[in-house]
């Protein structure tokens, strides 16, 4: 089974200084970078997928990103992916999901693959509309926010559990297919070291634009279909109160402040 | 003048999902601000019953029946519709939800328009040239109004951004045939309940969420009681989700789902900056901790030190109290 | 000697701070919580020499083509610096076992290299370093065991002292006397020992002031018989395999002893936050928080110098041997000075062993002491700035 993910480095949410440059977009250079969260779900999945099966499995990455995404991409590699491919070019600065898309089904054009897998959304955008477009691009069955994935291989299909308000919807299509990945598919692993030393001699296959048949001046930042106008901070909270004492006097300060708010 | 479109998502029992009556408000209210035309859409195997629900709250309704709709996944259907009728009729804005039916439906769409996407909105505006959508970004750090740069796009829009109010007359309903190649069909093989699956909890506007501290899911039933008592629903951070105390469809944070309720109250919750991303903007946080240092007590309006069963126990008595 | 003129710098690359994290991870879940135990009852910690095992940490020091993970030294190094951070005992493990198996990996034949290392590098196998002897300590050519040829074998007749891991090896490398008649540095043979054979003891477990759940033995050799096959270099040749192996060897003390520093650093930061005292955190005390400032930056300093020697040794310098000797220095003595104002920090708590600042100084004083001690350190530091001669 050859499975391709799709994973964009995004500012580490944990460290707190993400931030837009004066142009009103992403500045990538404040924060160092790793995998977006929810792509290490979809790559945990696709590993898990492989392992079934090794003989002739792959799992590759796919990513459009800065030329320095290399170094995100290793922990990536040390959880067990075949390889990367990096899509740079600097007319990509500052694409919106529109170009987006577009790149990354240019990309997979140039790939086999039974499976492409992506999370549902990026921690630096949350738009969660690139997956949809990527398989609208390529006219691959579009199966979203998988909780489970169950391939056959011999019958050419996919099986998929599709989150619902109610529980879960179970979808199937024929492979190649594209799926959207949820956290519900189980927590992805931490590189073992073995992992680690390993991705050293992983190769990541660089693509420029050219490579991919597209036209800089017909993609990226420079035909953005949005733009930011303004930013604002949202005023401060305010002071915390803390209350210590019984739990009898912590509750009727709460009940206190619930009724003083008309929340009950 | 073009027109703002909002599309109708899909809700229980044929009908109409809750998300779209608010976002009919919206667009209502956008339309009534600008002049300019408002419509839904609807597309469904069978249109009837949830085309004249949102004929409550628009003018005027197109009704698209595809009998693929019922056993096919939705999205791709509907925006195959969507794109032909968007060539026909070239609306300014189409506006769909934030949640995965309308994300999904919204991505697609983008790829066979090229129309641009705005995502998670909380509000919009028109200014001259056309709509300016407000967004909340890096986890309520920072509000941000952008546009499209061609005048005209997509937008999703957040639960609870618009309380969902009907108009004072009912709008026109008209069947609409396109015909369009489709998109590759996903087959729908089964829906399927489970039990103890809530609402989901982007729609509520109260919520008592337990992490770490809960202990296990035993220890939810407290979580659960509280809840219930003041007509809320139950949250959880990644780790009682992780470790299997309470499914995924319940989890709040940076991998989970972004809420804005009134009321989040968090027992034994440390506040961390993966949870906090998810629910830092509700009107009111209140916590309930052991550790008067955790994370949450920075962005709090009121924190209890205590233990969350003791404390909890003793708020749950006096909500019955109250309510007795 | 000017090291601003020397190429390597370093920075750690993507899959060394990878490295890094995941052991550190590995350290604060499920080494850090047996720490006190360990060194309560002195046991060694056979769970988490397995735990290493299963995780390929003892893979690290050894090449790729025998199963190890072929990590270099630097990557050898942060391993057993944040292990240490969270039990000295535990990096011990590691460093250890690293040190008995050099001589293999530096000057052992092809064939040597296949049959031992494999199981060392799966961690089956621990293997222990054994050179010192009561009597020869500090002056390694001093020692006494023999080793007389008699047809294809060696037997081997002597004690060894203070041998880490020396009761919970499978291989033992020991350096014996082969021609006591030979100049000084030409006295000694390097041989692999297969546990267990006939005439080998372990004659004694030392009760120590710190590294308790390190077993530290006393080897009693009688007539043990080891084929020429286990013999390691040519005749003659211990005493500089020795030396080669001490240039990579004791950088991963000085790992140790900077992660035994930052444990005990981080530990005096947290009380300082914590603890109020004359209306105020004790951390905003200037004579306290001049102490966490020194001992800070005593730990950065050992950790740079470290760093930088790996780099520099794994580069092959000329002056490996003085690199080596200066980044063990510098670490032991930062080690003791920072764990001994550690438990200045916490004053009376700093004293109990409620808290584990008394457990790590206990542990950072042998890092003055073992693999060469600070004295032996800087006369070959002074050998090197002179060169030799009069």
């Amino acid at each position: 089974m050859r499975i391709v993910v799709l994973v964009k480095p995004v500012p580490d949410p944990a460290s707190a200084g993400e931030r837009l440059g004066p142009d009103g977009r992403l500045d990538r250079s404040a924060t160092p970078a790793v995998v977006n969260g929810n792509d290490e779900y979809a790559l945990e999945a696709a590993l898990k997928l492989v392992a079934v099966a090794p003989e002739g499995s792959e799992v590759s990455l796919l990513s459009m990103a800065p030329a320095s995404a290399p170094d995100t991409l290793r922990k990536a590699l040390a959880m067990g992916a075949t390889r990367g491919v990096l899509v740079t070019d600097p007319a990509l600065a500052g694409s919106d999901a529109v170009s987006t898309a577009r790149v990354l089904a240019a990309a997979l054009r140039m790939l086999d693959y039974d499976l492409v897998l992506a999370g549902v959304d990026t921690s630096d955008g949350v738009g969660g509309t690139v997956a949809a477009a990527v398989a609208a691009h390529l006219r691959l069955p579009y199966l979203s926010y998988a909780a489970r994935i169950e391939p056959d291989e011999a019958g050419g299909t996919v099986q998929v559990r599709r989150i619902s308000p109610t529980g879960y919807d179970l979808l199937q299509a024929p492979m190649p297919a594209l799926i959207s990945c949820t956290q519900a598919l189980g927590e992805p692993r931490y590189p073992s070291l073995k992992g680690i030393m390993g991705a050293r001699s992983k190769e990541i296959v660089g693509r420029s634009l050219a490579d991919l048949g597209l036209d800089p001046a017909a993609i990226g930042g420079a035909v953005a279909t949005t733009a930011v106008r303004e930013t604002r901070t949202p005023p401060p909270r305010g002071a915390t109160e803390v209350v210590r004492g019984t739990p009898t006097e912590g509750a009727a300060r709460i009940t206190e402040l619930l009724a003083a708010r008309r929340l009950i | 003048m073009g027109a703002l479109w909002v599309v109708a998502e899909p809700g229980p029992e044929h009908g109409l999902a809750k998300i779209s009556t608010e976002i009919a408000t919206l667009t209502r209210e956008l339309g009534a601000s600008t002049g300019m035309e408002v419509v839904g859409v609807v597309i469904a195997a069978e249109p009837a019953e949830p085309a004249a629900e949102l004929a409550r709250y628009v003018p005027r309704v197109l009704a698209i029946q595809d009998a693929d709709a019922g056993v096919l996944a939705w999205s791709a259907i509907a925006a195959v519709h969507l794109a032909a009728l968007a060539e026909a009729d070239v609306p300014d804005l189409v506006l769909v939800g934030s949640g995965p039916d309308g994300r999904d439906v919204a991505g697609a769409l983008s790829a066979l328009t090229g129309l641009g996407v705005l995502t998670n909105a909380t509000g919009v505006a028109w200014a001259g040239d056309g709509p300016i959508v407000e967004m909340s970004v890096f986890g309520g750090k920072l509000q941000t109004s952008s546009v499209f740069t061609g005048g005209r796009g997509i937008m999703t829009v957040r639960p609870s951004v618009t309380t969902a109010v009907p108009a004072g007359t009912a709008g026109t309903v008209a069947a609409r045939t396109v015909s369009a190649s489709p998109l590759p069909p996903v087959r729908v093989v089964d829906r399927v309940s489970e039990a103890g699956v809530a609402a989901p909890i982007e729609e509520a506007k109260i919520i008592v969420a337990g992490g770490r501290g809960v202990g296990g899911p035993a220890g939810f039933d407290i979580v659960e009681q509280l809840a219930e008592a003041l007509g809320g629903a139950v949250g959880a951070t990644r780790a009682a989700v992780d470790s299997g105390w309470i499914p995924y469809s319940q989890q709040i944070g940076q991998t989970g789902k972004i809420v804005k309720p009134e009321l989040y109250l968090a027992l034994g919750i440390s506040g961390a900056i993966q949870h906090k991303v998810g629910m830092q903007t509700a009107g009111t946080i209140v916590a309930v901790n052991r550790d008067p240092d955790a994370p949450i007590a920075d962005f709090a309006d009121l924190l209890v030190v205590g233990d969350l069963f003791e404390v909890g126990s003793a708020l749950l008595e006096q909500l019955r109290g109250r309510s007795g | 000697m000017d090291s601003s003129a020397v190429a390597p710098g370093y920075r750690l690359t993507e899959d060394q701070g990878l490295l890094r994290e995941a052991v550190r991870v590995l350290a604060d879940e499920r080494v850090a919580p047996r720490a006190a135990e360990i060194d309560r009852t002195a046991e060694f910690p056979e769970d988490l020499r397995q735990l290493l095992a299963a995780q390929d940490i003892l893979a690290l020091p050894f090449p790729e083509q025998h199963g190890g993970l072929g990590g270099d030294l630097l990557s050898v190094c942060l391993a057993v610096e944040q292990l240490s951070r969270a039990c000295a005992t535990t990096g011990l493990i590691l460093a250890a076992h690293e040190l008995g198996a050099l001589p293999i990996v530096l000057a052992g034949t092809p064939r040597q290299q296949a049959r031992w290392i494999p199981r060392l590098a799966s961690g089956e196998w621990l293997i222990c370093f054994a050179l010192t002897e009561a009597e020869a300590g500090s002056d390694v050519a001093a020692a006494r065991t023999r080793a007389v040829r008699d047809g294809d074998v060696y037997r081997i007749t002597g004690s060894k002292r203070f041998i880490t891991h020396g009761s919970v090896s499978n291989l033992v490398t020991v350096f014996a006397v082969t021609d006591p008649e030979a100049p000084r540095h030409r006295r000694l043979s390097c041989f692999v020992v297969e546990l267990p054979t006939p005439g080998f003891a372990v004659t004694r477990l030392e009760h120590k002031m710190g590294l308790r759940g390190s077993p530290t033995a006393e080897l009693a050799f009688d007539a043990v018989s080891v084929p020429v096959d286990n013999r390691i270099g040519a005749e003659g040749d211990g005493f500089e395999i020795a030396m080669r192996t001490f240039e990579r060897s004791r950088p991963a003390i000085a790992a140790q002893a900077v992660g035994i520093a930052q444990g005990a650093l981080e530990a005096a930061v947290a009380y300082a936050a914590d603890r109020r005292q004359f209306g105020q955190r004790i951390g905003d005390l200037q004579m306290v928080g001049a102490m966490l400032a020194d001992m800070d930056a005593a730990t950065e300093s050992a950790r740079q110098l470290l760093y930088k020697a790996c780099a520099e040794i794994e580069a092959g310098s000329p002056d490996a041997g003085r690199w080596s000797a200066m980044c063990k220095l510098v670490a032991g003595d930062a080690a003791m000075r920072v764990t001994t104002d550690a438990v200045q920090v916490l004053g009376g708590y700093g004293y109990i062993d409620d808290f584990p600042v008394e457990r790590m100084m206990r542990d950072a004083k042998i890092t003055q002491i073992y693999e060469g001690t600070q004295q032996i350190q800087r006369l070959v530091i002074a050998r090197a700035l002179l060169g030799k001669g009069g």
